[in-house]
């Protein structure tokens, strides 16, 4: 016997360096993928709009200066560090790579860098939003641009390194709105467009990646498939089958009561927590919720509970969790939230008492659209009345709800739902121009040192500030977490769960 | 006769200026705003406003609804507010699925609709023509998004036979197209079969019931000529007008089915515009969609003159 077991441990030594070389092998190089998304982006012009599904298509064609590494802290991309930002925080010096190629053969300078920069302060609406704190965006050298302040603003990079309302790098002639070339710096480039068909990218053979590892959206970017083609699906029931039959690399926002369907498929399905939360945005400008004890009786009424499950079914897809962002954010305070998850009927007529509410209507605005947002909406409706609240709920289709949303004639609470994003200064109620127009001192009091203080540290302690005001005057609810469900081909590696995926660094078994 | 062909061509004309002002109206009435869905859920009013001012929006609509009859007058329907594209490229990259579907739907249709139709009426009462009856007002009734998706979880998922939706990728070859139309094909061919089976039943009735073919029959000839070529041409004539139709229904794009299975073709399009709000297309849209209706009831009232020699203009 004990020959026997000499051989097998000599072939077991022999094999493990095999095991090892294949366990570290280079991705195969190679081969096209289909991914289902939920439709057509309106433009492939990431800083004209802020959908998500542009930037998920856009971001593998263009690029921004900074992007998000692991746990979302920022890391250069386009530039060649994180910035030198002086001491008073007013001035960015940015260094910018060298020969970084255009998809039509042009190489980035601090030309383009500027002319883009300045393109996305006058139409994209975060660029705008930083605009008024601008004073000059210059080209230093050829490789060197610098953005001087008005005063201190921390989230700048954060806006700089997100890929929705993008601050892409564009060529200098290329800066026409509409964007009259498709054409940045990005892995992939676009091939062809058949609207409601496909999106064709084709991999950038000059592409320049950064050097080392990947690190989620930054780091190296590696260009392993071929090809990558968004094809929009928008019945979200036909992309489950999609799923089941195998149809699709990827498959983008399936509805989570698919899930059990989706396991026994040729697609594995996974989950990806805390994706985002559902809000109902008050409007403090007009109407009834412009007092601030309707607004707490709104806070006090609600019982997410009820809410969520009626939303999401199960547990498994949703997590009753007041703070403004999940564990395992930076950004996660529990600061304010005894406010949440009242379901307190009595306290909410006490407040509209309070207020001498005399049963005026209270809109709300939703839209089916998102089915989730309808069944929240229902199942507050029962508890608002519970409350004493007379409610109009009208429901719309989205385009519709965009539209009335902007009058603050016509709705008391729209709801809305948003991805966890990187900075909290990205998120819309940051803002007193976003519909819901919150507006106060208390607000500005929180607001305004979190937007100023340079140490990262003491912004995060400054958030815990933010998340009290809101909580404290009530400009918006938030229902809860909720997850996102996806599935992938069993052969499709490198997919990191993001909740703009990105195909870089994926390649095909 | 040329008379006649002259009318209705002056009519076409006045119903598609109808058209054009009644689509032109209820588009701009209706809420929603292409400028906001262009701008996405975090666009702020100004950005809004900016954008409907560079698209030109923000002009009187009268002002824009003669712009809009100067536009279509020139035979230019304007370009897509989101698909960089002008509405008519738009409309002749969707046409090919549009029009294979048509096609392949009405041959299933009426492969299944005249034979069974038929069968019912000269089985009129038995429970041949029961069961035909209430099958075809099954397959009237089924709505066609759970048809379609119940083809698409057997014939698709399970069998693997044909793809789940879409129309092919990049270079994908006329026939891997065409495969893509099997299913919405059949699933469209079953739900508009049931009509064209109820019309052609009871037609067929109607002429079986007339003296010529009692007549006929007494004179001995065979059933299936009396059947075929005695009753059936004179049944066609209300058969042909409920074909046309239920075609320009489809030609002006099989809306659910499309939607259901993906495929890019004028229903899909004209959803995607509607809840986009892309107003040129819409527009665009439902002006070659009217067109084409009139255009096949003209058709239509044609073939008539072929079909049954008493109809003279």
């Amino acid at each position: 016997m004990k020959p026997r077991y000499h051989s097998l441990l000599a072939a077991a030594l022999i094999a493990l360096p095999l095991f090892s070389v294949s366990a570290t092998a280079e991705p195969k190089r190679g081969g096209i993928i289909n991914v289902a998304t939920v439709g057509e982006p309106p433009t492939l012009d990431p800083m004209v709009s802020t959908a998500d599904l542009v930037g998920i298509v856009s971001q593998h064609i263009f690029e921004t200066l900074y992007t998000f590494g692991k746990d979302w802290a920022i890391t250069p991309l386009l530039a060649e560090a994180l910035p030198d930002i002086s001491p008073d925080g007013k001035v960015y010096t940015i260094k910018l790579r060298s020969g970084i190629p255009f998809h039509d053969g042009g190489t980035m300078t601090s030309r383009d860098v500027v002319a883009s920069l300045k393109r996305w302060t006058e139409n994209a609406s975060r660029g705008k939003q930083t605009a008024t704190n601008i004073a000059a965006i210059d080209a230093v050298d050829d490789l060197t641009v610098k953005i001087t302040l008005k005063e201190a603003y921390a989230p700048l990079l954060a806006l700089l390194a997100f890929n929705n309302s993008a601050a892409i790098i564009l060529e200098a002639d290329n800066q026409a709105v509409p964007l009259a070339k498709v054409v940045g710096t990005g892995p992939y480039a676009l091939k062809e467009r058949k609207a409601d068909q496909y999106i064709q990218l084709t991999r950038f053979d000059g592409y320049k990646s950064r050097a080392g590892e990947a690190d989620f959206y930054g780091g190296a970017r590696k260009q392993y498939l071929d090809e990558i083609r968004f094809v929009p699906v928008p019945d979200p029931n036909t992309r489950v089958e999609g799923a089941v039959a195998g149809q699709f690399a990827y498959i983008d926002s399936l509805p989570v009561e698919s899930f059990e369907r989706l396991k026994g498929g040729k697609s594995t399905p996974s989950v990806l927590k805390s994706f985002g939360w559902p809000v109902f945005v008050m409007n403090t400008k007009e109407g009834i919720l412009s007092k601030l004890e309707v607004r707490q009786a709104v806070q006090a009424a609600l019982d997410p509970n009820d809410m969520l499950l009626a939303a999401f079914g199960s547990k498994d897809f949703y997590e009753v969790d007041g703070a403004l962002y999940p564990k395992g954010f930076i950004w996660h305070t529990e600061a304010g939230t005894k406010l949440y998850n009242q379901a307190n009927p009595d306290k909410a007529k006490a407040l509209l008492e309070k207020a001498g509410y005399k049963g005026e209507p209270l809109v709300i605005l939703t839209s089916r659209q998102y089915e989730f947002h309808y069944k929240m909406a229902q199942v507050a409706k029962a508890y608002f009345e519970q409350a004493g609240f007379k409610v109009d709920m009208q429901v719309v289709d989205w385009a519709t709800l965009t539209q009335r949303r902007a009058d603050p004639k016509l709705w008391s609470i729209y709801i809305t739902h948003s991805p966890f994003l990187p900075e909290p200064a990205l998120s819309s109620y940051m803002s007193d121009a976003s519909p819901g127009w919150w507006s106060t001192p208390a607000k500005h009091a929180a607001i305004g040192p979190f937007n100023t203080a340079v140490n990262a540290a003491e912004r995060v302690k400054l958030f815990a500030k933010v998340q009290e005001a809101v909580y404290a005057e009530a400009p918006l609810y938030k229902v809860g977490n909720f997850n996102a469900l996806y599935a992938q081909a069993p052969n499709l590696k490198g997919v990191e769960p993001a909740p703009w995926p990105f195909f870089w660094n994926a390649s095909l078994d | 006769m040329v008379g006649y062909v002259l009318n209705r061509l002056i009519g076409m004309i006045i119903v598609m200026f109808i058209v054009a002002t009644v689509v032109f109206v209820i588009v701009r009435v209706t809420p929603g705003d292409p400028a906001a869905v262009m701008l996405g859920p975090d666009a702020t009013a100004a950005d809004i406003a900016a954008l409907r001012e560079q698209l030109g929006l923000n002009r009187p609509m009268l002002i824009q609804y003669v712009a809009f009859l100067e536009q279509v007058a020139r035979g230019d329907l304007g370009r897509s507010i989101f698909l960089d594209q002008t509405v008519l490229s738009a409309l002749a990259q969707r046409a090919e699925p549009t029009f294979f579907l048509t096609v392949f739907a009405m041959l299933i249709a009426c492969a299944i609709a005249l034979p069974v139709g038929i069968m019912a009426a000269w089985k009129r009462g038995t429970w041949t023509d029961q069961l035909v009856t209430a099958v075809a007002m099954l397959s009237a009734s089924i709505p066609s998004f759970w048809l379609g998706l119940l083809f698409i979880q057997f014939f698709s998922v399970r069998m693997g036979w044909f793809p789940t939706s879409g129309y092919g990728g990049p270079g994908e070859s006329f026939a891997g197209r065409m495969q893509h139309l099997v299913l919405p094909a059949v699933t469209l061919g079953i739900i508009s079969s049931a009509l064209i089976t109820r019309f052609t039943r009871t037609s067929m009735i109607e002429v079986l019931s007339s003296d010529y073919i009692r007549t006929a029959r007494a004179k001995g000839v065979g059933h299936m000529k009396v059947l075929l070529q005695h009753a059936l041409k004179n049944a066609l004539i209300p058969i042909l007008t409920v074909i046309g139709l239920t075609a320009a229904v489809l030609i002006s794009g099989a809306v659910v089915t499309e939607t259901v299975f993906g495929l890019p073709g004028v229903g899909n399009l004209v959803v995607s515009a509607v809840l986009r709000r892309d107003y040129p297309v819409i527009q665009g849209a439902l002006l070659i969609v009217a067109g084409l209706y009139v255009l096949l009831n003209f058709i239509i009232d044609m073939l008539y003159l072929v079909v049954d020699p008493r109809v003279r203009f």
